[in-house]
């Protein structure tokens, strides 16, 4: 802990001007290293900055109450709502999901992972074997027990040729889920892999009831009973009195409605006229508004999320090296991340890994990045590449995706390269364009580990390997990591990989988002979760309504 | 004569039926991918997607699949929805109930207040309330319906807080709760849909004030309001409640903007949702409902006209 100096200033010896600044800092979602960071670029000490925020804190906290009804609506919705875990596309699947089931783990703000339905956890020796201890006296919606029956079945779901799991591949090694005892189950896997609990904390990975086929009404253990789901309409969750978890006062709010209003600027008015508390993918051009506005306030969390051009290194042009390289110093990282994200975010290095991975994201190997703005070297680069033109396909999938290629076309300009922009309807994209045309491009969603989100885009026989940049180096160091339950030597390996991978692969990746959604100031007790849409979706047993 | 007729139109209406199911099929076919395609999106692996397809029946070829999507809706089963899973008549059912209700209430206000201000500006062609009202309605056909409801929410909803901004029942309220929860999306359609309505009033009066028979009650010394009332609107009621049948066709499958604004679940939006997702069953069904709304109203236009018209209950 850091102790105050005499001399120190505290929170309340500020002016009231400066106290509103940090307050609103941290209510507006910087974290408390952010704020020390401020302060401490301002001069104040180390001490006397971890006094001012924790103040700060303390004037924001106040205790939770219980009761009330939240709204909330989401960008996306349709008949492909799912309450199926296997199936989750949207976040709001993701937040359905949340408030219905549990985890074995669950995530917290460090993207370590903690208890949730696995009280404790350990691997063998060589990390084949994981064996979880299960939560005694939990019980279903409707009143079963839970038990290792009920995680063998759920988890087995994501295994085999014939599962329809989405989220297989993070688990494609696991061989077999094994019932140990009635409280205790075990993981046996084809080869070592010390993420697997956090995988296990990853939205697909939820526990649904033994023998669960129709998930048109499914039971679960979690904060909320689903009362009514229709897809593409809504869904309303009830309090579960009977939560197991009393570590806290929650689940608070005593009802959720969730659904869609799919238009951007709808979805804002609907808040700003106090119609819903909680509105998810704030469109940035929205930002002002939100932030003028005294029933609304903007809740960004910055993430690893990134939208990414990508050359194929198998097709011209992108198999010639220097016409890649050329490109790569033509992006304008800082002016991107101003300009189209509005400030919110971070610079990107060419590869998937951004400092909202937190202890995972490498310093050394990305900052400064590889490849700086240098449109002299990029102009020799590509003169010497003897390419003087190609054609980019281009979708909106990522918001600000077309103005991004739009901005690297006029530096490819500039430099006598004729950069075509070809655009293309969202619709259809990923099974027509993306990793068929020689160029596109793609967005990501932040992945709960460095190692994961390398495998799951870079690995060299990866099938969403999408330049199809080939390393046998790098795939090695990926399953070393994987095999390594020393955090220093995995924190080396994973270094090296970020290293090659900025230097190799064929993306362009300039920037990390932010995920920004909004909410009515009267919503309180976010966790900042930095994995997906409004803080990783793990608010539902925790927010709180101040009426 | 009538009852002839009317079997006639159910029949040809059978028939376009299964043309426009054909018709859809092919359409969905030609689009990129397929409903497991779009639905495993950028987590699509080969291995996933060959599962899927067999899942939903997508590995069959083509005739099989309409064959046996045909022979599904026979025994009256509209199949299970490709991009969730959920049945047909799940996602179909209160979807049809709401967009019947709003279309219900729309026509309740727009078609009355449209004869009526149609009837007022061929009354007076050329003066002061004709003008205002024509000039109004041209206004209003060329201002976007998404305008109308955007600018109807910031003023009503988020300036003056008079009504909600989302259009959103649970189903449990009552039919007063259910209207003013409803205002902004049923006042914009009023306006868009009344618009066209007027005019068409307006200028079929004014098309039949120009017939000789008219100048006949003119010579005779009729006033100009029983002529109108008597002689000029049960001519033109054929051409107007033909207007009137597309208007309503427009309110059941055209609203897409509207029920997406304002996050009214109709069946509008489903139809594009289902397009979107390659979602064969969900298409059809949609095409279906609406072809069929598009065969009854224009069939009933049809009766309306020929009751108000002897002249075409005996054709030469």
């Amino acid at each position: 802990m850091t102790t105050k100096r005499p001399g120190d200033l505290g929170f309340n010896d500020l002016s009231s001007m400066d106290r509103e600044v940090i307050k609103s800092a941290l209510r507006q979602g910087a974290t408390r290293r952010e704020v020390m960071g401020y302060l401490m670029a301002s001069g104040a000490t180390i001490a006397a900055a971890g006094t001012i925020v924790t103040g700060a804190q303390d004037a924001l906290a106040m205790t939770p109450k219980k009761g009330g009804q939240i709204r909330f609506a989401w960008d996306l919705h349709g008949p492909s709502d799912t309450l199926d875990p296997i199936l989750f596309t949207s976040s709001l699947d993701y937040g359905r999901g949340r408030l219905n089931y549990n985890n074995l783990t669950r995530f917290r703000e460090d993207l370590t992972v903690g208890p949730e339905l696995a009280t404790e956890w350990e691997a063998n020796a060589d990390v084949t074997e994981w064996t979880f201890k299960l939560r005694k006296g939990v019980e279903f919606h409707d009143g079963s027990k839970f038990t290792a029956d009920d995680v063998v079945y759920s988890m087995k779901r994501h295994l085999g040729k014939e599962s329809l799991s989405k989220a297989k591949v993070l688990v494609a090694t696991v061989k077999d889920w094994v019932k140990v005892d009635d409280f205790t189950v075990k993981a046996v896997m084809e080869e070592p892999n010390a993420e697997l609990p956090i995988i296990l904390g990853t939205f697909h990975f939820k526990i649904v009831k033994n023998g669960t086929t129709d998930f048109s009404a499914p039971t679960g253990t979690g904060p909320y009973i689903t009362k009514e789901f229709k897809p593409g309409v809504r869904s309303v969750h009830d309090r579960n009195d009977n939560y197991w978890n009393t570590d806290h006062e929650g689940p608070y709010v005593e009802q959720f409605e969730a659904f869609g209003i799919t238009d951007n600027v709808a979805r804002v008015n609907a808040l700003l006229s106090g119609d819903i508390q909680m509105m998810a993918q704030l469109d940035p051009k929205a930002l002002k508004q939100i932030e003028d506005s005294p029933n609304a306030e903007v809740f960004a969390v910055p993430s690893g999320a990134y939208p990414t051009i990508s050359c194929m290194l198998d097709k011209e042009p992108g198999n010639n090296p220097d016409f890649v390289m050329g490109l790569k110093h033509l992006q304008r990282r800082d002016r991107v991340l101003k300009v189209i994200q509005k400030g919110i975010g971070a610079i990107g290095n060419d590869q998937p890994v951004g400092p909202a991975y937190g202890a995972d994201w490498c310093k050394a190997a990305n900052d400064p990045v590889a490849f700086p703005y240098d449109p002299d070297k990029a102009k020799s680069l590509l003169k010497k590449s003897g390419i003087t033109g190609a054609e980019l396909h281009v979708a909106e999938v990522s918001p600000g995706m077309t103005d991004m290629c739009l901005m690297l076309q006029r530096e490819c300009t500039k430099v006598g390269f004729n950069l075509q922009i070809k655009k293309v309807p969202n619709d259809g994209y990923w099974g027509a364009v993306w990793m068929k045309q020689p160029m596109n491009v793609s967005s990501w969603n932040m992945r709960p580990s460095a190692n994961i989100m390398m495998t799951l885009a870079y690995k060299s026989d990866a099938p969403w390997n999408e330049t199809q940049w080939k390393n046998e180096r790098f795939d090695k160091l990926l399953a070393m990591a994987r095999a390594e339950l020393d955090a220093s030597k995995r924190a080396e390996m994973n270094c090296e990989a970020q290293k090659l991978c900025a230097e190799g692969s064929g993306s362009l990746i300039s920037t990390h988002r932010a995920y920004i959604d909004a909410k009515s100031p009267k919503v309180k007790g976010f966790p900042r979760v930095p994995i997906a849409a409004f803080g990783g979706m793990e608010w539902p047993e925790f927010i709180w309504l101040d009426a | 004569m009538m009852s002839q007729m009317i079997i006639r139109r159910i029949g040809i209406g059978i028939i376009l039926l299964w043309v426009v199911s054909v018709l859809i099929f092919a359409l969905t076919q030609v689009l990129p991918g397929d409903a497991a395609q779009i639905r495993l999106g950028q987590q699509a692996t080969p291995e996933t997607l060959a599962a899927l397809r067999k899942e939903l029946g997508l590995d069959k070829p083509w005739y099989m699949q309409y064959l046996s999507w045909m022979g599904n809706l026979f025994t009256g089963n509209l199949g299970i929805s490709a991009a969730g899973g959920a049945t047909i008549e799940s996602l179909i059912g209160n979807r049809i109930g709401n967009t019947v209700f709003m279309t219900g209430i729309v026509a309740l206000i727009s078609i009355p207040l449209s004869v009526l201000l149609g009837l007022l500006a061929a009354m007076f062609p050329g003066q002061l309330l004709d003008r205002i009202i024509t000039s109004g309605t041209l206004g209003l056909i060329a201002v976007p319906d998404f305008f109308v409801a955007i600018f109807l929410i910031l003023l009503l909803a988020v300036s003056l807080g008079l009504v909600p901004a989302v259009s959103y029942l649970s189903g449990t309220e009552g039919f007063w709760r259910s209207v003013y929860v409803l205002a902004l999306p049923i006042a914009t359609l009023v306006i868009v849909v009344s618009a066209q309505m007027i005019r068409m009033t307006r200028a079929g009066i004014l098309n039949v004030m120009g017939s000789p028979y008219i100048e006949m009650a003119i010579l005779k010394g009729v006033p100009r309001k029983t002529i109108i009332l008597r002689h000029a609107l049960l001519n033109a009621i054929g051409p107007i409640v033909n207007v009137i049948a597309l208007n309503l066709a427009y309110l059941v499958s055209g609203v897409v903007v509207i029920e997406t604004i304002f996050a009214y679940p109709g069946l509008a939006k489903l139809m594009v949702d289902g397009v979107q997702t390659r979602d064969i069953p969900l298409v059809q069904a949609c095409g279906m409902i609406f072809c069929c709304t598009y065969v009854i109203l224009i069939l009933i236009a049809d009766i309306a006209s020929i009751l108000s018209n002897p002249r075409l209950r005996h054709p030469k």
